[in-house]
């Protein structure tokens, strides 16, 4: 890995990849809406049209279903679509084309057509774009055989996962936290690739694992901050991808730890951070010492005014009392 | 028109451009969360079309509805609390600008989804021509609606079972500038006009002036008889040049609030490239020199102004001191017939 | 794939050729739906064969095409071995998809076939986006997406009318007007003309009889010339009728028997049959050896579809590539 040098941010990061596989490979092209010309809405495509051209670039209608859809017949006949759904509420509109096309044409063509496809999608709690515009629906993906997602948490992150998710030959949904635009970091260079499926200890800690995905990282990095004025030596867990799941690091951190906090962006009912929970148990069931406990999205459509909406996800300060509450726990159990 | 209907139409007119000129000096102030759209420069067409409808006809409208909301006779104090994120905003502050909506007007729910509101429409539609009770169900959509395949399916089905929807849309490409230099580009659809796509599905199609308050307050009229004829649905594309202020992603109010005395001169139009829109396109100012040119005093339109800016102090006074909602008020109301 | 650069008497031959096929296949599907050996649901095109062999034999190699849940006689035109196919309609191991997929999901990638699809509509965005790699590789390569009339009711699809239009992708949208989506006749679910929705767009419309598999072929040979040279997509109407109902368990109460009569004294493959011995270009001896030749394939493939083993691999494999 090269590191380059420049700060770059979480946006400049995404499009760098862009940048360099679309140069790397002439069958990589970005497709959706006000992508090309206009650089897109939160400028997360900028200079990627003067740089490839209209042929490569494609600003299309606003129709979700027919351009997804497009992208998959596309992927089929032997280019690499990345694909642009504006707000990650809209892939409502083209879910058929995902989960009914892209997800199962490798498996029932007997491996005859690949689809190697991206599906790159904003979403973000805390800019009052209110409940149609604001709910990431990873979980949904995660479910579906067939579909990758990844869901990067910093600039390197996302620029080495949207490379390694391009690479990949199968659709792959790449969520995107607007709020993480600005966020500035180092990023690897030309040939740093991060296939998905790989997770990362975002900090070490010897007490508890903190697992989280998305914008939860930073609050469990802000969590673990805290926790370690408390004496607490709080392990973050980045997982940065939901399928693959990368079960090698949930086993290998809970088992030394002992406990597991899952932070998830998405709404707590039937969504990731039960899936990873059970994981957890299935793997180091017998090396807990207190019950796997959740926290993420409350359970209703994401508010508008920002009173309520800041509190739709837990902050760093809830996500340490929490913990703190699992550590110590296991303290006044010993004690006992 | 009489005179004194006109002279109503163009103060409702007025409100709604009153209330959006606040919502842009509110958002200048640090008071408005999230991105906005504002109706400027097409409220001729909502504040008409919603003046011949009927007290029991719904509306639906878009990420765009500030001016059919305020059209539809709601309370600005009501509307500017939810475009605050208040307690006391139509939607609790659950919503925002995108989503301004109040079943006691016969708007139920706003999508900012494009496409929601011709499906939405055709639904309510589809329930009243069962129910009978002369009500038509009206869509507001901008043209870029059309590129979703949702508005096509709703445009079958409303026109198979003649369902009483009156589909209007606002086409305000003319004057965009495009995505390409920060803008917002017009409709991207292979035909010539827009009206090719309803007349596919045999429906009735027109195609009017979105300026011209008199001619769509009678076209809108004889939708709605037609509608309640049932003769099947209406189509009525509006068009409006594009506000200078709504070329750009974020509203600019770059000569503030408009002087009703640019209507006569008493006041100079501003120079530049937007003097246009003023002297030929602004429907407020053309409302006012009809009405200047009917025998209207000037002076008479100054006062309905004072009176409706008065109202909008109050309006933004009440907004502003309104509480944010409690953290309890976002656990409401996620099903019916829920306890808490 | 067949009938390609023929010379036209041949070329009409092979048309003749692959709608017995298809037809003889059909049959056989049929039979073997009745004595109970296909799993599941399959829609059989019997009566729409000139549609599959007119519209397939005006492509070459590197042209892609996507179907329907109909979508038997697109495979068969475009070159599928009846082995496999059947193989797949019955599910076993030897079939296209490993038996996977069925009849509605048959994927035949080194013939360009883009597979048959399960949902109504589902061919025309992918067949949008074989048209967009095609006009990227720039070897004059066009897209077949099939679809019934059903189909134009969907939403996408006409999203998809548009997008081509738009970009004078070289796509061919071939409507497979039969007259019913699933038990549903088409005139009691749909507004206005359904050519018009294509001249909306812009699209340039041609309304073929598609019981004339020279008709249809000529049709499409010129909207295929045109999508070559970039002069963009095409939209085809082939008015056909089911003759065998929306799947092969459809007792068809629904249709009109005289109306139905009437469509089947227009069966294209008679009539090609005809054509063919009216024109000198054969006898009725040659065309009956042909299809005593055809009829052994078929009953060959059910033979071996039927002797082929069950699926009995990880049901994981191939979730990804």
């Amino acid at each position: 890995m090269t590191a380059t040098q420049t700060q770059v941010t979480f946006r400049e990061a995404v499009i760098e990849a862009l940048a360099e596989e679309m140069a790397r490979d002439r069958n990589v092209l970005l497709i959706g809406e006000d992508v090309g010309a206009a650089g897109g809405v939160f400028h997360q495509t900028k200079g990627l049209f003067d740089q490839f051209g209209p042929i490569r670039v494609i600003d299309t209608p606003i129709s979700e279903a027919g351009f997804i859809g497009m992208a998959v017949g596309a992927a089929m006949s032997g280019l690499r679509p990345v694909t642009e759904v504006m707000f990650g509420d809209f892939i409502t509109l083209g879910m058929d084309l995902l989960v009914n096309q892209a997800a199962k044409v490798h498996w029932m063509s007997d491996g005859q057509y690949r689809v190697p496809l991206v599906v790159r999608t904003a979403v973000g709690i805390g800019a009052a774009t209110g409940p149609q515009h604001a709910q990431s629906f990873h979980a949904w993906f995660a479910h579906v055989p067939g579909l990758k997602v990844v869901f990067p948490s910093n600039p390197a992150d996302a620029k080495a996962l949207m490379k390694g998710a391009i690479r990949d030959d199968n659709p792959v949904i790449f969520f995107e936290d607007r709020m993480s635009y600005g966020m500035r970091g180092s990023v690897g260079g030309a040939d740093h690739v991060l296939p998905p499926g790989q997770a990362a200890v975002a900090r070490p800690g010897r007490d508890i694992s903190l697992i989280a995905l998305g914008q939860m990282v930073p609050r469990a990095l802000d969590a673990a901050t805290r926790l370690a004025s408390a004496g607490i030596e709080a392990e973050v867990i980045d997982l940065r991808s939901l399928v693959p799941l990368d079960e090698g690091i949930i086993a290998q951190t809970v088992r030394r730890t002992n406990r597991a906090l899952v932070l998830d962006p998405g709404c707590i009912g039937f969504g990731a951070s039960a899936e990873i929970a059970a994981r957890v148990q299935e793997l180091a069931f017998d090396w807990l010492d207190a019950p796997v406990a959740r926290m993420g999205a409350a359970q209703v459509p994401v508010p508008f005014s920002p009173a309520l909406e800041s509190r739709v996800l837990p902050d760093g300060a809830a996500i340490a009392a929490r913990a703190a509450a699992m550590v110590t726990g296991r303290q006044e159990g010993e004690a006992a | 028109m009489q005179t004194t209907e006109k002279m109503a139409l163009w103060q409702r007119m007025l409100l709604m451009r009153r209330f959006e000129e606040r919502v842009i000096a509110l958002a200048g102030k640090g008071h408005v969360a999230g991105h906005y759209h504002v109706y400027i420069g097409q409220e001729a067409t909502g504040a008409a079309v919603i003046d011949a409808l009927g007290p029991a006809d719904m509306l639906f409208s878009t990420h765009r509805n500030h001016g059919h909301f305020i059209a539809r006779g709601a309370d600005p104090a009501a509307a500017l609390a939810e475009i605050l994120g208040r307690a006391t905003g139509c939607n609790g502050g659950m919503g925002g600008s995108l989503h301004l909506a109040d079943p006691q007007l016969g708007m139920p729910h706003t999508s900012a989804v494009l496409g929601g509101a011709p499906a939405l429409a055709m639904g309510a539609g589809f329930e009243m021509a069962r129910s009978g009770g002369d009500r038509i169900a009206v869509a507001f959509f901008g043209d870029g609606a059309l590129e979703e395949g949702l508005a096509l399916e709703a445009l079958n089905m409303a026109a198979l079972w003649k369902l009483p929807v009156l589909f209007v849309c606002e086409n305000n490409s003319a004057g965009a500038i495009g995505a390409a230099k920060g803008g917002y580009p017009g409709s991207i659809i292979g035909t010539e006009r827009l009206t090719a796509l309803p007349a596919a599905f045999n429906i009735r199609h027109v195609s009017l002036d979105g300026n011209h308050m008199e001619g769509l307050r009678a076209a809108a009229s004889d939708a709605r008889k037609a509608l309640i004829a049932g003769e099947g649905p209406v189509f009525m594309e509006t068009n409006t040049p594009r506000w200078f202020g709504n070329q750009g992603l974020w509203p600019d109010l770059r000569h503030g609030p408009v002087d009703i005395g640019m209507a006569t001169g008493e006041t100079p139009l501003p120079g530049g490239p937007d003097a246009d829109w003023f002297a030929a396109h602004d429907p407020i100012l053309r409302g006012a020199r009809e009405l200047v040119a009917a025998g209207v005093p000037l002076s008479a339109l100054h006062q309905a102004d004072a009176r409706i800016t008065a109202d909008m102090d109050a309006a933004e006074a009440l907004a502003l001191a309104a509480p944010f909602p409690d953290r309890a008020a976002a656990l409401r109301n996620i099903f019916a017939g829920q306890s808490t | 794939m067949q009938a390609r650069r023929l010379p036209a008497e041949q070329a009409m031959l092979a048309r003749y050729r692959a709608m017995v096929l298809i037809r003889r296949f059909e049959e056989r599907v049929q039979s073997l739906f009745r004595a109970g050996r296909v799993p599941g649901l399959t829609h059989l095109c019997i009566g729409q064969e000139a549609v599959a062999a007119g519209v397939c034999s005006a492509l070459r190699p590197g042209d892609r095409i996507a179907s329907t849940h109909r979508g038997h006689g697109h495979s068969l035109a475009m070159g599928a071995d009846p082995d496999r196919l059947m193989a797949e309609i019955l599910g076993r191991e030897t079939g296209y998809g490993g038996g996977r997929g069925g009849s509605m999901h048959v994927f035949d990638a080194a013939n360009g076939n883009l597979g048959t699809n399960g949902i109504v509509g589902g061919a025309v965005p992918l067949g949008l986006g074989a048209a967009l790699a095609a006009r990227n590789a720039g070897k004059g390569a066009v897209a077949v997406a099939f679809f019934g009339d059903g189909a134009m009711n969907q939403g996408v699809v006409l999203e998809c009318f548009n997008m081509a239009a738009l970009w004078r992708l070289p796509l061919i949208l071939v409507c497979e007007h039969n007259g019913y989506g699933e038990f549903t006749a088409s005139d009691d679910v749909t507004a206005g003309e359904l050519s018009a929705r294509g001249a909306a767009f812009d699209l340039p419309v041609q309304d073929i009889d598609g019981m004339d598999v020279e008709a249809v072929h000529q049709a499409t040979a010129a909207a295929v010339d045109s999508a070559r040279q970039g002069g963009g997509p095409g939209l085809l109407f082939c008015r056909a009728w089911r003759f065998s109902g929306h799947h092969a368990g459809d007792g068809q109460d629904y249709k009109d028997d005289a109306e139905s009569r009437a469509w089947r004294a227009r069966d294209p493959i008679p009539r090609q049959r005809a054509r063919l011995i009216d024109e000198g270009l054969e006898t009725d001896e040659s065309l009956t050896a042909l299809e005593a030749e055809i009829s052994d394939r078929v009953q060959a493939a059910a033979r071996r579809a039927l002797g082929a083993p069950e699926p009995s691999g990880p049901l994981h494999e191939k979730l990804f590539a």
